[in-house]
């Protein structure tokens, strides 16, 4: 009786490869899903082509198919304005705020999630409004605030300058994915003998992963991208950053599209690659800390 | 504790025998690249050669962040010995008092007598005190860059008025074939640049006439219209959005035959089409056949106030503006030497653009028309309130007489409120 109702060879949910063949029914979706779709990565990918071509082609060239190619924008870049050290400044300056924001976003992200306290709402508030004044704004009293503390010219005080600005969003961030986590997990985990400290690192820690790597590569790409406080922050050329010296090609008579399209790739390639290794924790991350906050 | 005073006076004769090195200056440059930086590196390497008492360190600073860098370093108190300055935010600069004034140190010393009068006199007038707060360096000149060969090919002259411009770049048009006879700048820095072909073409010769600004004179309108009737015409589409580095690219790609630009562009267009397929000639005149020149923003070197080694830093500039450096540098940039020395330099009678650049300023017959680039306000007036005005005359949805009528009582209102604070 049992084995005339459930047959194991009748499978519950569709087969996945089912939808795929109602598009032989539909010959629509491919305007309307394929079609979109492919104009609309031509569209992103065209800008990166514009970028490549230009940083490969001979100066003078005006072929949309760079041959021969040459290296001499690249050259350019590296050696003669200096992108080898900067490149180097942003990857620490980029690294150093990841770890920074990162840490204190998950301390400060932890205790708004699971502690009452007088004056949280207004101390959230608080965080918001923050994101609402520019940096430029903020500039001038920076700027004195850091001389009178010796941080200028230094990637240690540019390393401070980002994570400041950046903290706000990545702990309102953070506290969105530490609600996620049901607390009972932390109860069950000291109910057997845990100390909160040892529970948080045995118990909640590991399914925040995802949320590390979201807070942690929006704090990169922030630091790895600010232009203003490297520049305004850094009267020494041996400070300047990668934004800084992409904005060198574009000078106040002459572009120099060679430079700057092989100084963009050269920016560009690190923030690619971060996106490659952590886009799967990063779709998750976002996903979780979009319905909670 | 003998010991130990011994310790203490070692360290201290080891400190105050640190403080016998070379003195350090530092110099901002404010157009910072691939194309300046080396340039001067190699001068700094010369100067240290000759002064081993002064250690330069520099810095190139991005040329569109230049004045906001100058603004935060004088606020925060940490400006450089030695910054390149130019004309167009001089007054701004003068007016943090943040700039030492070079008159006393010019006449006392190399330079008297060297510099060219019409640069220096335009660094002057940026100044409400009339003094000199900056050496001139280098001198610019709005040309139009043309195609020679297309022009050869179908048999066209040099224009000399603005009508045969507009003839020729009708005839040059071909927009089957992507080829336009001219560009036209409708997007960043629009109004600086229109300026100086509308007054290049009325003969007018004061930009104030009894406190009123003369932008308005029904002559400069009729530029306006004639510009704005060849947009589309005998232009692409796109120039309502030009800014500078379209149209260089537009005129380097090979897709128009005519740009107004200024000497600055020399090195890229050179690079990208080479002496014999351009030149340049200066912007045409008129029906009243006058030779008027707005000119453009003078480059030089100022000396901060703040600077704890000032005599180091004239000495510096001194060298940055004497006949050799000077020479080099402009070699090296296309750009009008401002020291009068160089003038019989054999590299200047090689460029074509250069030596006609010269030419023009030093003819008795040129009258300079110098842009009010001193107020406050000239930057927002002519940028931000204006260009918006200048694409709506392009789209045909404003008239040329009533966006110079708005642009003049804005540039009048501006110039009074100037004279009052003076």
């Amino acid at each position: 009786m049992t084995q005339t109702l459930i047959r194991p060879e009748t499978p519950v949910v569709p087969p996945p490869s089912r939808p795929r063949r109602s598009k032989h029914r539909d010959p629509s979706r491919f305007f309307r899903l394929h079609l979109p779709l492919v104009l609309y990565l031509l569209f992103t990918l065209i800008p990166f082509y514009w970028m490549l071509v230009f940083a490969v082609r001979p100066a003078g060239e005006t072929s949309l198919v760079p041959w021969p190619i040459t290296f001499e924008h690249f050259d350019t870049v590296w050696n003669g304005v200096g992108f080898g050290l900067f490149f180097q400044n942003s990857l620490i300056i980029g690294v150093g705020t990841l770890v920074t924001v990162t840490v204190f976003a998950l301390m400060g992200g932890y205790a708004l999630a699971r502690f009452k306290f007088r004056g949280q709402r207004v101390f959230l508030l608080a965080l918001l409004c923050t994101q609402f004044i520019p940096g430029a704004m903020m500039l001038i009293p920076l700027f004195v605030i850091f001389k009178s503390a010796g941080l200028l010219n230094s990637l240690t005080g540019l390393i401070i300058a980002d994570t400041a600005f950046q903290l706000p969003l990545a702990l309102i961030l953070m506290s969105g994915f530490v609600r996620n986590v049901p607390v009972e997990l932390e109860e069950a985990a000291m109910v057997d003998g845990c100390t909160r400290l040892r529970a948080f690192f045995a118990v909640t820690l590991p399914q925040l992963r995802p949320a590390l790597v979201a807070v942690g590569s929006f704090a990169f790409i922030g630091a790895w991208n600010n232009f203003l406080f490297a520049l305004m922050f850094a009267s020494k050329q041996d400070k300047f950053t990668l934004p800084v010296g992409l904005s060198y090609a574009l000078g106040e008579f002459n572009t120099d599209f060679g430079a700057l399209a092989a100084g963009g790739v050269v920016a560009a390639v690190p923030v690619v690659l971060v996106f490659a290794v952590v886009q799967r924790f990063l779709v998750q991350g976002l996903s979780a800390g979009a319905v909670k906050g | 504790m003998r010991r130990l005073l011994l310790a203490l006076a070692l360290v201290l004769s080891a400190c105050s025998a640190g403080g016998d090195g070379p003195t350090t200056i530092t110099f901002w440059d404010n157009n910072g690249g691939p194309g300046r930086t080396p340039i001067y590196q190699e001068l700094i390497k010369r100067f240290e050669a000759a002064n081993p008492d002064v250690k330069v360190e520099y810095v190139g600073i991005p040329s569109s962040s230049v004045q906001q860098k100058y603004d935060t370093a004088i606020a925060g108190g940490s400006t450089p010995d030695v910054g390149g300055v130019t004309t167009s935010y001089l007054a701004h600069l003068v007016g943090q008092d943040a700039l030492e004034p070079a008159d006393e140190r010019i006449e006392s010393g190399p330079l008297k007598g060297k510099l060219l009068n019409g640069l220096l006199e335009t660094v002057r007038q940026t100044a409400p005190d009339g003094k000199l707060y900056a050496v001139p360096a280098s001198g610019n000149m709005d040309v139009i860059w043309y195609r020679s060969d297309r022009f050869e090919e179908a048999k066209i002259a040099e224009p000399s008025t603005w009508d045969e411009l507009a003839n020729a770049a009708v005839r040059l048009t071909n927009p089957a074939a992507n080829q336009y006879g001219f560009t036209i700048r409708g997007g960043a820095g629009s109004v600086f640049q229109l300026l100086s072909e509308a007054y290049s073409y009325s003969g007018v010769e004061k930009f104030y006439e009894g406190g009123r600004s003369t932008v308005a004179d029904p002559r400069n309108a009729e530029l306006v219209r004639k510009v704005a009737e060849l947009y589309k015409k005998a232009t692409p589409e796109a120039d309502v959005n030009n800014n500078y580095t379209q149209m260089v690219a537009q005129f380097t790609g090979g897709t128009v035959a005519m740009m107004h630009h200024n000497l600055g562009s020399t090195a890229d267009v050179m690079k990208a089409l080479g002496p014999e397929r351009v030149a340049a000639m200066p912007l045409p005149k008129g029906p009243s056949g006058k030779r008027t020149v707005v000119p453009n923003p003078t480059d030089g070197f100022a000396v901060f106030k703040g600077s704890r080694n000032p005599d180091a830093a004239w000495k510096f500039v001194e060298f940055l503006t004497s006949a050799e450096s000077n020479g080099h540098w402009n070699e090296k940039v296309g750009q009008i030497p401002a020291n009068t020395d160089v003038r019989g330099a054999e590299w200047i009678q090689k460029n074509a653009a250069v030596k006609m650049a010269l030419g023009v300023l030093e003819d008795p017959a040129t009258v300079l028309v110098p842009a009010p680039v001193y107020l406050p306000e000239y930057s927002s007036i002519t940028k931000t309130d204006t260009e918006p005005m200048y694409q709506k005359v392009l789209l045909g949805q404003m008239s040329a007489q009533e966006f110079l009528d708005q642009l003049a009582a804005k540039l009048t209102t501006a110039q009074q409120d100037w004279e009052k604070r003076r």
